[in-house]
């Protein structure tokens, strides 16, 4: 019995790490964001000790390493752009103080909050991946899709296609990865993979295109157009409405195959722009650090709006926040060039402060 | 006018030639839409921010690579550039042309290079009303990997910046992106090598206020426009065999006039220099470009083009003039000075503004006249100008044309009380007119379609599967069509040898005073005209 009881126990702890690998892996690869910047991320051997990739993200990192470094980018981008677009929100965003999981274990609960994370994610690595291209860095891009023949020819004879198209194929192929490594049949996987396309799909629903007429004396005899990626800010923008009007789905069986489908059957189903969560959200008031949740205690927030989200008996889950007097110190007066250094004087000024109550 | 071959030719041989046109009609179409690919291509550049740490980089510069092995030390981004307290003065923004892995090469003609700034608002640092921005830019050149880069154009150059802001300016808008307009930044007339590296800086100058209040620029990007090499290869080659085309009709139809008895006719001189000038814009010059650094072959095609039109809008409206039917002599080209001068001006005026805009590019290929107010405004001058001059020749033309359907309507009750000879002249007259007004409408409607379906389309379009490039289809189809025109102008109105018996023409010489001197110019003959010719003839009778 004893020894019965042994192998039971031994089993089971290896099957929960083994769940809890898989589970983690998702956006772990955001964690390039705290390397610092002198850390090498492509090469065979420091691939393998990014620890925030999956086996297959790992294989993507030796074999196009070059592309490793917009990955880095990507993943600071999706930090900045999400702090900036939670910014007024309980949840905002904040970062776990070290580990892969960068957002905390919000991200594996399938919440709201990680249908956006996963959308901009994806959309990150395809906007720095084209910039990259566009800047020369990469090799392999709109140029090298054998255009009428082998690159230069096919450059010489039609021009190239966009960068755009290769960013998309490689934030395909690679922030997806993990997802199709889990398989296809559980909600998870196909709740990130749907999200992850939704984030693609926002960029190429918001293209613009610019033209300009170059014929005899500038008229219009001639005029050539291109297509032009919306900032992403934009990008972000876009998302966090998606990211307002979610939907909540469930994994339903559908003749031989699983889709998600609307827990509410009176809601339509949701186009492939939409975003889609499976587990409604906790309201993050208070502190978790099991779940990364800092909760709101010492936020600041708006003391003269009750409707705003980030209006202080919403922001604070109640009545528990209180006024101050702050003497702050801002800079004024400031020396602006269009870049780098800014030459300012210090003044102070005493502000009215709301914080939330701890 | 003499009678033309037009006049006399059977309705058959007419209609076998109108297929044999229509065949080549469609046939420089297609060769635009499945063979050639779309006649530009425009290639993304996003500048690389290159830090310039020496002082003294005035004198013998150095150049800045975006990349390969001698690439430059970069930053990301400019909150790197504070981190390590680098100044916007030792900022280069470092662009090659083109991508990895690709070359540039003579095919492509032209290179236009559009500039677009990315700039985010701040609340503390805007975009000042009227703000311009002051770029110190070089261009160099190499023509292997290896080879050290040579200067070929530097220029401080201004551009004004338009931009909006459609969101609320608050703290909350912060780093969005302002909606700037597009900056013409360079034009380069030949591609003559295969490399190509510009370096920029935004020099920053607080006491003269140079590039101060332009806002917070987080990156510099460039569009690259050249022609594609494939649509010039096509291109040259309808050229090149367009030109002996229209040459060799030139010549046929120079020695029917020179055989006949009397002077070429006002009209007919006209045909022949509409010819020339078909011809001069189809020699294939451009041949050279291939082989030589020229880089004016660009104005050239310019200055050949308005040729071209100025030629066919004279002889529009000579041609109205010649077939007015109103007893007024002509035949000379002091008659129609009126309606030829807003042609002349209007060509002269765009003639300079091509010459300020690209001739200047010749030597600064930064220039842009629309980069200061005297400069637009001059522009704006010489195309209003030019626009007036059009407005005044449509409405010249098309009373002349009204003017000419008057008399017709006129001589055609006459027709059945004239005597055979002056009826044949007069039917012959409407006849030309009549075909003429015809083909040039279908012709301009043609143009005038494509250009609407080039301006709106995609560029190209997915039909079975095949790829038709529409506007590549639109430039070689309506070259082509217009080189057909004046082939069937040269052909159809060229004086016809058949003649009249000599007991006609002298019977008639007691006809009518008043028109003796077109009759004389009458040669029909009795036996061959169209079906059309006869049924115009019946008509007017009836």
């Amino acid at each position: 019995m004893p020894t019965v009881s042994s192998v039971t126990l031994t089993g089971r702890l290896l099957l929960l790490l083994l769940w809890a690998a898989h589970l983690a892996m998702a956006t772990n690869w955001l964690s390039l964001a705290r390397l610092s910047r002198s850390r090498p991320v492509s090469g065979a051997e420091p691939c393998g000790r990014l620890r925030g990739l999956s086996p297959g993200q790992v294989g993507v990192c030796r074999a196009r390493g070059e592309v490793m470094e917009s990955v880095r980018k990507a993943s600071e981008m999706v930090i900045e752009e999400c702090q900036h677009q939670f910014r007024n929100r309980r949840w905002n965003c904040s970062t776990t103080p070290r580990g892969i999981n960068v957002f905390g274990r919000v991200m594996n609960q399938g919440t709201r909050e990680a249908a956006f994370v996963h959308a901009l994610s994806s959309a990150a690595v395809a906007v720095a991946v084209t910039r990259g291209c566009s800047r020369g860095e990469l090799e392999r891009c709109g140029c090298d899709r054998k255009v009428r023949g082998v690159s230069p020819e096919g450059f010489q004879w039609s021009g190239c296609s966009d960068n755009l198209s290769y960013g998309v194929a490689f934030s395909q192929t690679f922030v997806d990865e993990p997802e199709r490594a889990k398989g296809m049949s559980s909600g998870r996987p196909l709740m990130n993979i749907h999200n992850n396309e939704a984030g693609r799909k926002a960029i190429l629903h918001n293209m613009q295109v610019e033209c300009k007429c170059h014929g005899v004396s500038g008229s219009c005899e001639l005029r050539t157009c291109w297509k032009v990626m919306p900032p992403f800010r934009r990008v972000g923008a876009v998302l966090k409405e998606r990211f307002d009007g979610a939907t909540e789905v469930r994994l339903t069986r559908v003749g031989s195959r699983t889709a998600l489908l609307p827990r509410d059957p009176q809601v339509k189903p949701p186009a492939t722009r939409d975003l889609v969560y499976l587990a409604p959200s906790p309201d993050f008031c208070r502190l978790d650090p099991d779940n990364g949740i800092p909760g709101t205690a010492g936020r600041r927030c708006n003391g003269t709006s009750r409707l705003a989200p980030d209006g202080c008996e919403l922001l604070c889950c109640g009545p528990g926040f209180r006024a101050g007097r702050a003497e702050v110190v801002q800079r004024c007066s400031c020396k602006f060039s269009w870049c780098c250094s800014v030459r300012c004087q210090q003044c102070k000024n005493t502000v009215l402060i709301h914080t939330c109550r701890e | 006018m003499a009678g033309a071959i037009i006049e006399n030719m059977s309705t058959k041989k007419l209609v076998i030639l109108g297929v044999i046109l229509m065949l080549f009609q469609a046939f420089s179409f297609m060769v635009g839409g499945l063979i050639a690919p779309s006649p530009t291509a425009a290639v993304s550049y996003l500048a690389t921010k290159c830090v310039d740490n020496e002082k003294t980089h005035h004198k013998n510069p150095k150049w800045f690579t975006p990349w390969g092995p001698d690439q430059c030390s970069k930053i990301k981004d400019f909150d790197e550039a504070m981190v390590k307290k680098i100044e916007a003065n030792n900022i280069v923004f470092a662009i090659h042309i083109p991508p990895p892995n690709t070359e540039m090469s003579t095919w492509f003609q032209f290179l236009l290079l559009i500039l677009h700034f990315d700039i985010a608002f701040k609340i503390q640092n805007q975009i000042a009303d009227g703000a311009s921005i002051t770029i110190d830019v070089r261009l160099a050149y190499r023509d292997d990997k290896l080879s050290e880069w040579t200067q070929m154009a530097h220029s401080v150059e201004q551009r004004k910046l338009s931009c909006n802001f459609t969101a609320a300016k608050t703290i909350e808008n912060e780093g969005r992106l302002y909606d700037c307009d597009l900056l013409p930044f360079m034009e380069l007339g030949s591609v003559a090598h295969k490399y190509y590296l510009l370096n920029v800086r935004l020099p920053v100058n607080e006491r003269k206020k140079v590039n101060i209040g332009i806002g917070e620029i987080n990156d510099m990007r460039l569009v690259g426009i050249h022609q594609n090499g494939g649509f010039t290869k096509v291109w040259f080659a309808m050229k090149t065999f367009l030109t002996p085309s229209v040459l060799i009709i030139m010549i046929w139809y120079w020695k029917r006039i020179t055989q006949m008895t009397r002077p070429p006719v006002l009209l007919e001189k006209v045909i022949f220099a509409l010819g020339i000038s078909m011809t001069f814009i189809n020699i294939p010059v451009e041949w050279f470009s291939v082989g030589f650094d020229w880089t004016w072959m660009l104005l050239f095609g310019d200055i050949r083009q308005g040729i071209f039109y100025a030629m066919l809008l004279s002889f529009w409206i000579i041609f109205c003039g010649e077939h007015l039917m109103d007893q007024t002599e002509r035949n000379r080209f002091s008659v129609y000075w009126k309606q030829v001068i807003p042609i002349v001006f209007g060509s002269f005026c765009l003639f300079i503004f091509d010459m300020c805009e690209r001739g200047v590019q010749l030597k600064n290929p930064f220039y842009s006249i629309w980069a200061s107010d005297v400069g637009t405004e001059l522009a704006m001058a010489f195309i209003i100008v030019a626009g007036i001059c059009a407005c005044l020749y449509f409405l010249f033309l098309c009373f002349m044309v009204f003017q000419v359907f008057r008399n017709i309507s006129g001589k055609r009750s006459c027709l059945p009380a004239m005597t055979k000879a002056r009826r044949l002249h007069y039917e012959g007259l409407i006849f030309r007119f009549k075909f003429l007004m015809l083909v040039t409408l279908a012709c301009a409607a043609m143009t005038v379609i494509f250009f609407i379906i080039s301006q709106v389309s995609e560029g190209h379009w997915l039909w079975g599967g095949h790829t038709v490039q529409v506007n590549s289809a639109f430039f070689t189809g309506i070259y082509g069509m217009w080189n057909l025109y004046v082939f069937a102008l040269m052909f159809l109105y060229a004086p016809s040898h058949k003649r009249y018996g000599d007991e006609q023409s002298s019977a008639d010489q007691a006809g009518n005073s008043g028109e003796d001197t077109q009759l004389t110019t009458t040669i029909t003959h009795v036996d061959g005209p169209t079906e059309i010719y006869k049924m115009t003839g019946k008509e007017a009778q009836e």
